[in-house]
């Protein structure tokens, strides 16, 4: 409970319990804050990103062959402006390509994309590959 | 309807909303991302944010609404009404600067226009109460009655001012690419260092610097109880509004827990300078 006089506020002597309740649960939530990332901090070592690309769906849409994409960072460290070249291949012969850049792929997490490709998917494997990354 | 329908306070009332709409939204109105947010984030989570801000506004009202509502009845007119005013405002702003465009698919236009009648309605509400929305006669009338003006702000009531005063500043950051940018370029260390920064400036704001409306504790009351009690429930319903706020705008979707903790932190700063200037200004 809070008194207003005058303009200024007072906070009262003698609180309800809900409030002490609220203050213990908060404080915790904020103890369990600061723990799980002063874990990170003491245990990440990572200096460089660690970058994989895998295929998540095909699809046939108006403009062409549709291919979702996840990249996923094991790391801890964050790659911005992530070049993924897509090849689209039968046998060993590349039939088409297609490129695009991810804003961002943060430490620990995965950033989706996609690419569009003309010739007909089925029967033609899609390989995919990071070509390029800063840090941000 | 009580016949004395006085025309002119009403629509001072409306200047008022649209000037306080104006005054909060114009940030969020001009930023790029808050664009493009309105035409890609999900249906769904649009829907939330704009259902939850109904009864937002509503207790908004009740609290600190203009003309020092006493009825329920009275604090839901005052709710639609900026939300209405939000709504206008926003659609006239984005149309005056070239943002709306007639061509552009009503899916589009209408999520652009209804994000930004969330920040808007807001700003209405504060404006028709902070911009003198009491008139002078009621505080005269006030203090003839009563030279020390006394009443009493339940706790929920205090966490729900703090809440609203984050969700003010989050909302204005949130939908921003540097919320990102900043959460990945900070080390676990500069996360706790934030924590921290973020519990003291909230303690100091409302406690420590001597500025109007600031708070004092009871006499004989130790210093921690006030920090425990208000400050830490404080930066938590930060924290969760942050949270809230990153997910609504697709800030933290495919983060991993430290990522997404991070950019909880770093928006939980300036989510709880607005919380602990909330309980000080409403």
């Amino acid at each position: 409970m809070t008194k207003n006089a005058d303009g200024k506020n007072i906070e009262a002597k003698n609180p309800h319990w809900i409030e002490w309740l609220t203050g213990m649960i908060s404080a915790i939530l904020v103890v369990v804050l600061i723990g799980i990332i002063a874990k990170d901090a003491f245990t990440d070592k990572d200096l460089v990103p660690d970058l994989s690309a895998a295929v998540t769906g095909m699809e046939q849409r108006s403009g062409g062959y549709q291919i979702a994409f996840d990249i996923t960072n094991k790391a801890s460290v964050t790659a911005s402006q992530v070049r993924v070249l897509g090849e689209l291949k039968e046998g060993d012969a590349v039939v088409e390509t297609a490129e695009t850049v991810l804003d961002y792929v943060p430490g620990r997490s995965h950033a989706k994309g996609g690419m569009v490709f003309r010739s007909d998917i089925s029967g033609k494997t899609v390989a995919l590959r990071v070509l390029a990354f800063n840090e941000p | 309807m009580d016949g004395s329908f006085d025309r002119r306070k009403f629509l001072i009332g409306i200047a008022r909303g649209a000037g306080g709409a104006l005054l909060f939204a114009l940030p969020m109105l001009m930023t790029m991302e808050m664009w493009e947010l309105g035409f890609y984030m999900s249906r769904s989570r649009l829907l939330l944010l704009l259902t939850l801000n109904i009864p937002l506004l509503i207790l908004l009202a009740h609290k600190v609404g203009f003309e020092k509502t006493s009825t329920w009845r009275d604090a839901v007119r005052d709710a639609a009404i900026a939300y209405a005013l939000g709504i206008v405002s926003s659609a006239l702003i984005l149309a005056g600067m070239g943002v709306l465009r007639y061509d552009q698919s009503l899916h589009e236009i209408a999520g652009m226009v209804a994000l930004q009648a969330v920040p808007a309605s807001i700003g209405a509400m504060l404006g028709r109460s902070q911009l003198g929305g009491q008139s002078q006669d009621d505080d005269r009338e006030n203090a003839d009655q009563d030279p020390v003006q006394k009443s009493e702000s339940s706790y929920f009531s205090e966490l729900f001012l703090m809440a609203v005063g984050a969700l003010f500043l989050g909302l204005n950051v949130a939908p921003t690419e540097e919320m990102l940018l900043v959460s990945v370029k900070m080390t676990p260390w500069h996360g706790i260092f934030i924590v921290l920064a973020s519990l003291a400036v909230m303690h100091g704001f409302v406690y420590a610097l001597s500025f109007r409306g600031s708070h004092d504790l009871a006499e004989g009351t130790p210093g921690w109880h006030a920090l425990v009690r208000f400050t830490l429930p404080g930066y938590v319903i930060a924290a969760l509004i942050s949270a809230y706020c990153l997910w609504t705008f697709h800030r933290i979707d495919d983060l991993g827990v430290t990522q997404a903790l991070m950019a909880v932190v770093i928006l939980g700063f300036p989510g709880a300078v607005g919380a602990a200037a909330a309980r000080l200004i409403l």
